[in-house]
């Protein structure tokens, strides 16, 4: 495919240098040092993020105006938080004129979408600063999310201290020092079926993108895509936020996240093409294509 | 022997409107009638049976330019009706918010009357989109005042044009101590501006009050020094915010409001018996058209004391500050003179702002069907709404608008005029007939009159 990772400048292995931050990270702590170096900077003046919500590991979208409030919103939570539903509001009775946001890549094409075509969206698409996008294979309702853990993990959602997919496996770590580990087959008939009709895996269309696959543990696998992605990285390396390492030089490195990728794309370019024939006669809508 | 003149339709205002003029032999009008030609739409009548919450945002939409009057008037009658106070700092951002959609208002009103004006001193009228100074400074002066106003009016509202913020019993949001510091800016930048072209405005004004002529399609017409008078009276709730039944002493009384149907007030039918093809630009109806306002007519007449009355900046200057000038020049004097007092609004009420207070009242009332109204002072003048709200939803529902109230008098004030300056009269009241045809007329034995008109 060759298209798979999206458009980027540089792609780099990476972690913040601030052990504060990577204390509850889930990775090489990128979102969170890169907000708080762009809040300090004034390149941004806040920051939609996935904050804490009113359930324990359900995400609850927040503008972040410090790093305090960046600091609460470290760590991946496994199911939605429609961060770009505040994605007007902090225009206006937020007052903010240089807007940060993190999301999923369905989330960056939503904002994307908003600078383009505003439908609904006045004064959106010019204050969008700094759009930073996290790589997602899939993501679940958080019905689905109590039941994996509660039921299927046994353990409670309070005592959960991180959870995590990776190396094929479901992980969920506990409070005290617990490790419980589900097949990700067990997790499929979880997944949120929207999710089975996306074809982007690493964010490609975010100023910067960020996930674990492809770096070690503690490490985050970075693409810089855009100008001012690129201009607010290379001044964050310059003020010596991160530590990085050649993404070639790391294992496993960028041809787990294009064999992943190209995974990802393909199953779902499936379901989208099998939604063309779902009836007798009819089809399911393609939101890829125009309505004949 | 008289005859008549049929302008349709009239320019450089929001809506759809016409006058029928007729005129003596040296083309003065002897009576005009300047009635609105938008299609109803009926917005009180869908009202009926829609929640209390609905309605204000369905009110909105009756107008872009001024959607924060009926937004705030519909949702106050709503709290009128249900006797809810609401918290003070919800108050105050509705009150900055009535404020800056009016200081846009009156920017972009510049922009429409400014080509029936000339620059101070010379024969040259003003072109606001010429590229050429001293008109481009003015116009740019212009465009940023009313994206200040906007501006403000999205972060203490909500949204510009048709705020989402407000809400029967406060408002959804409160505004960040950012927000706050950045509407204050805002409003100081606006300040110095509006300063700037409120004199602007005054001496093109002074200057075309001194003329005895302007041009009109190469003419030379006379300007009366009476031009735009009546001897109606006028109304006014405010002299900024508005008022509502839960006041103290309410600003305005609904037992002295009537509402006639138009056959009441205009002119039956008439043949149109003077055209002039050079009139700017397109000519006027041509020989022959049958005009009949009484029919034509898509708004009732509504009488404060059995009498129509002029509402509007000069209505509000003449209530609360003994201002005594009357006619065209008076109102769209009146109308710069509010240019600062948005400001100065809007600077006062961030001063008491209180970023961490309440903004909706702990209790909203269902209601009882009691009947609630508030008038707000919208930038074109007094905007009553009336509701009667009953668990929940609306049983009644009455939209008195400014420019509902002005049609007739704004009629009246024609007479005496050359019929080449009948617009400018019109002008003076601001008129946006989109917010004066949002009902449907009811006759004595309650047929829906209008839809005659729309069959």
């Amino acid at each position: 495919m060759g298209t798979e990772l999206g458009v980027y400048k540089t792609c780099v292995s990476a972690r913040s240098t601030s052990k504060e931050i990577l204390k509850k990270a889930q990775d090489g702590g990128i979102v969170t040092q890169l907000f708080a170096y762009a809040l300090d900077e004034g390149i941004i003046d806040g920051a939609i993020v996935a904050g804490p919500g009113p359930e324990p590991w359900r995400p609850m979208p927040m503008v972040a105006l410090t790093s305090e409030e960046l600091m609460a919103s470290r760590g991946t939570r496994y199911n939605l938080s429609p961060n770009v539903a505040l994605i007007k509001e902090v225009t206006r009775s937020y007052g903010l004129d240089k807007v940060g946001i993190v999301g999923t890549p369905c989330q960056m094409q939503a904002v994307r979408k908003g600078q383009l075509y505003p439908a609904g969206l006045r004064d959106v698409p010019d204050k969008i600063a700094l759009a930073i996008g996290i790589f997602c294979m899939e993501n679940f309702p958080y019905q689905s999310i109590k039941q994996l853990v509660e039921d299927h993990a046994g353990m409670a959602l309070p005592a959960v201290k991180k959870m995590e997919i990776g190396k094929g496996k479901f992980w969920v770590y506990g409070e005290r020092g617990q490790v419980v580990t589900l097949p990700l087959k067990v997790t499929h008939k979880y997944e949120q079926p929207g999710c089975h009709v996306c074809l982007d895996y690493v964010a490609n269309l975010a100023d910067v993108s960020t996930g674990s696959v492809g770096s070690p543990d503690g490490w985050s696998t970075v693409f810089v895509r855009s100008k001012k992605g690129d201009d607010i990285w290379s001044k964050a390396m310059a003020a010596g936020c991160f530590e990085t390492k050649p993404i070639e030089q790391v294992k496993p490195g960028l041809e787990l996240v294009s064999k992943l990728a190209n995974e990802k794309i393909s199953k779902n370019q499936k379901t989208v093409e099998s939604r063309a024939t779902f009836g007798v006669n009819k089809a399911l809508r393609n939101p890829y294509v125009s309505p004949k | 022997m008289s005859k008549v003149v049929e302008i349709s339709p009239t320019t450089r205002h929001e809506g759809h409107s016409k006058l029928v003029l007729k005129v003596n032999d040296e083309g003065i009008i002897e009576r005009g009638d300047w009635l609105s030609i938008t299609p109803v739409r009926g917005v009180e009548k869908l009202a009926i049976g829609k929640t209390m919450d609905q309605v204000p945002k369905i009110a909105s939409r009756v107008c872009g330019i001024c959607p924060i009057a009926h937004t705030l008037a519909g949702i106050e009658a709503m709290e009128g009706s249900i006797r809810c106070e609401i918290p003070e700092d919800a108050k105050l951002l509705r009150v900055i918010l009535q404020a800056a959609n009016r200081l846009h208002s009156i920017a972009l009103h510049n922009i429409l009357i400014l080509p029936d004006f000339y620059i101070p001193g010379t024969e040259t009228k003003i072109n606001p989109f010429t590229p050429e100074e001293p008109v481009r400074s003015v116009a740019k002066r212009i465009q940023r005042i009313r994206e200040i106003g906007q501006t403000i009016g999205e972060i203490a509202g909500g949204e510009a044009v048709h705020p989402s913020n407000p809400r029967v019993g406060g408002m959804y949001k409160a505004c960040s101590e950012r927000a706050v510091y950045k509407m204050y800016d805002l409003a100081k930048e606006g300040l110095t501006l509006a300063h700037q072209q409120m004199e602007f405005m005054l001496a093109v004004l002074n200057n075309m009050k001194k003329r005895d002529w302007t041009d009109v399609a190469g003419k030379q017409i006379p300007l009366p020094k009476t031009l735009g008078y009546h001897d109606l009276g006028y109304m006014a709730s405010h002299p900024m915010y508005a008022s509502s039944n839960l006041d103290e002493i309410p600003g305005w009384d609904p037992d002295r409001w009537t509402d006639v149907r138009p056959w009441d007030w205009y002119m039956g039918e008439v043949e149109v018996s003077l055209a002039d093809p050079s009139y700017p630009i397109g000519g006027t109806s041509p020989v022959g058209t049958k005009a009949n306002p009484q029919m034509e007519a898509c708004t009732g007449v509504p009488l404060y004391d059995g009498a129509p009355v002029e509402v509007g900046p000069r209505a509000r200057l003449a209530t609360y500050k003994n201002f005594t000038e009357k006619g065209t020049w008076a109102q769209h004097v009146a109308r710069q003179l509010e240019y600062t007092d948005c400001c100065y609004t809007m600077i006062n009420a961030l001063d008491a702002y209180n970023p961490s207070g309440k903004v909706l009242a702990d209790c909203i009332p269902q209601g009882d069907g009691s009947m609630g109204w508030a008038a707000n002072e919208a930038p074109r003048g007094c905007d009553v709404h009336l509701a009667k709200v009953k668990d929940g939803r609306v049983l009644w529902y009455e939209m008195l608008v400014p420019t509902t109230w002005n049609f007739p008098t704004c009629s009246r004030a024609l007479t005496g005029a050359p019929w080449q300056v009948a617009e400018l009269i019109v002008r003076g009241y601001d008129p946006c007939v989109s917010c004066a045809t949002h009902m449907i007329v009811v006759d004595e034995d309650k047929r829906i009159v209008a839809q005659k008109l729309i069959q």
